[in-house]
């Protein structure tokens, strides 16, 4: 049982939830047992590739979807039993936004605030506030159409909160922006943090899960692989990475065996024609594996130290980086 | 009353839409028109020909447009629907606490009130060819219109959901409105054809509402039409909508 304590800062909380769909060539597990609890005022993320099963599992918590197995509580309310409590206290963006293209910006909000219950009255004056917030209120009366696409992500956040919602959930909210208008994003959504919103996001983006994120989880293939805040996913699955360029492939397998059995070399692979080695410290490392690799007479054609990126922990966990698991033509970032 | 209060809310906004759709527009006014100017011509030495119903020709084949374009206008409802579930407009109501049914419901009664224009601008210009308006009549007949339009447009919107895509969405209702249509008699009186046509043709809710329309247009409520269009065309929708409103619940991936 939670405690009270516990459940009051639970504002996402969900045990081995489960989805499959049915296709051709039988069901599709797409969720498997993903188990999360989400803290009040956190912006949490979902890392993983396309078809890892990230939007399904926010689509179950957000009532879009139903639960095949296990259970999810949004705002304390149970999303299978109460899903219309549910979508009075949440916010979705999903990744098509959905707003009226032949509508104003102000008309959109107006009717989505008024979908939530609101009055004309209150409704109109949150629609201008949010649009000064977002820095659409230049645009609030043309029609979305001609709205560009970094605009058009605001006013989708803005639809997504128009409500005052405590949980807003955002399915890949940076896809198909330019690194300028992502940041102008991430920092309006880091703004949604200050004033007390939980925020779930999706993403695939790594530099956007690392940039923006308290905590994150890993997801593939439907299962957690490991969660975290970046920060210690980063340095303890990790540590360092050190390149290091051979000459050819026979030096390349000696260099290996030699490194491979070194107490502070965690991993060693082959990436095309460099050695990648993961080792605790980086700094101390490399004296000493120069050293090992001297003694041998290996020479080096070039030596780098790079700090650990998440997709040297998802690499590490998946086995396959996900700049390649993601890149299925919808463009992964750099 | 929430769902009174949604569905006036969506009830506008489809509304706007489609006002703020010049295409649209434009293709909305000139089909009726262009039917009636460019069908009533060929039609003129049909009246008196053994099978086709009494009454000038205008008097029989304008009854038959309208039904045609209540037809037309709610089985096509379900392109927009796939349309906005491909932008996403769908899942985002889909996430508010809106009423599931005011969702379904507010764009279907838009169409309806288009529907109803449209078919004032048919009566009025068919009055200007020699329609002999029966106000009642029509009246009456605007209702059946109504009931029928509201069911295909269900229909059509259920069937865009659960196919989801427009391809096959596109398959199946053009499949089904060509065999309904020409076996209606929309065009030119199903009395015309032999009995195997005729004994079809009562399997198709849409021959009723055309029978009972031009008895409708004619003045005579008295005609068995008219009874049997409501018997089937009310359950029908009924049954139609809820389905629809069913599927609008469950899961629209």
């Amino acid at each position: 049982m939670t405690t009270l304590q516990s459940h009051m800062d639970t504002v996402i909380s969900t045990t081995e939830l489960r989805k499959s769909f049915r296709s051709n060539g039988g069901p599709i597990e797409a969720v498997r047992g993903v188990s999360i609890e989400v803290g009040r005022g956190e912006i949490f993320g979902f890392l993983g590739p396309n078809g890892a099963g990230k939007t399904t599992t926010l689509r179950m918590l957000t009532t879009l979807l139903p639960i095949d197995g296990g259970s999810a509580t949004v705002a304390g309310i149970d999303v299978a039993r109460n899903p219309k409590q549910v979508r009075a206290r949440i916010g979705y963006v999903s990744q098509l936004g959905g707003a009226d293209d032949l509508a104003t910006g102000r008309e959109n909000l107006v009717l989505q605030g008024r979908l939530y219950g609101g009055d004309l009255a209150s409704v109109t004056a949150r629609a201008q506030m949010l649009m000064e917030i977002l820095d659409i209120a230049e645009f609030a009366d043309r029609r979305v159409k001609t709205y560009s696409g970094g605009q058009r992500r605001r006013l989708d956040v803005a639809l997504g909160i128009v409500h005052e919602p405590e949980v807003l959930f955002l399915d890949e909210p940076s896809t198909g922006l330019d690194p300028q208008n992502r940041a102008n994003l991430w920092d309006h959504v880091r703004m949604l943090r200050e004033r007390g919103t939980t925020v779930f996001l999706t993403t695939h983006y790594l530099e956007e899960a690392d940039a923006l994120c308290d905590r994150l989880m890993i997801i593939d293939h439907g299962e957690i692989v490991i969660e975290g805040t970046p920060h210690d996913l980063k340095r303890d699955v990790a540590g360092d990475a050190v390149l290091l360029s051979l000459h050819d492939s026979e030096v390349m397998s000696r260099a290996r065996a030699l490194l491979e059995g070194q107490p502070y070399v965690r991993e060693v692979s082959i990436e095309g024609d460099q050695l990648r080695l993961y080792v605790e410290e980086g700094s101390t490392a490399l004296p000493q594996i120069m050293r090992i690799l001297d003694g041998a007479r290996i020479g080096l054609r070039s030596v780098s130290l790079s700090e650990p990126t998440l997709d040297d922990v998802f690499l590490r966990e998946t086995g396959r980086s996900l700049r390649d698991a993601g890149a299925n033509g919808k463009g992964v970032a750099r | 009353m929430r769902t009174i209060r949604d569905t006036g809310l969506l009830f506008h906004r489809y509304t706007l839409q489609m006002l703020r759709n010049p295409v649209w527009l434009f293709v909305g006014f000139s089909t009726p028109i262009l039917y009636l100017a460019l069908f009533t011509p060929l039609l003129r030495h049909f009246a008196g020909v053994p099978g086709f119903p009494k009454g000038g020709v205008v008097d029989v084949f304008l009854p038959g447009i309208l039904s045609l374009l209540a037809f037309a206008s709610g089985s096509s409802m379900g392109f927009s629907t796939i349309f906005e579930l491909q932008a996403g407009v769908i899942e985002r109501f889909r996430v508010t606490p809106a009423s599931r049914f005011a969702i379904l419901i507010g764009p279907i009664l838009s169409g309806l009130m288009m529907m109803m224009v449209f078919n004032s601008v048919v009566v009025a210009v068919g009055y200007g060819l020699g329609f002999h308006v029966h106000w009642l009549g029509l009246l009456v007949l605007a209702v059946l219109l109504c009931l029928l339009a509201g069911l295909t447009a269900a229909f059509s919107v259920a069937t865009a959901l659960v196919t989801k895509d427009i391809s096959s969405f596109a398959a199946i209702i053009n499949g089904l409105n060509l065999p309904l249509l020409l076996l209606a008699g929309v065009l030119l009186p199903i009395s015309l054809g032999p009995l195997w046509m005729r004994v079809i043709a009562h399997f198709n809710p849409l021959y009723y509402l055309v029978q009972a329309s031009r008895a409708l247009a004619a003045g005579s409520f008295a005609n068995a039409a008219v009874w049997q269009a409501f018997a089937v065309l009310v359950p029908l929708c009924g049954l139609v909508l809820w389905w629809a409103t069913r599927v609008f619940r469950s899961a629209v991936a």
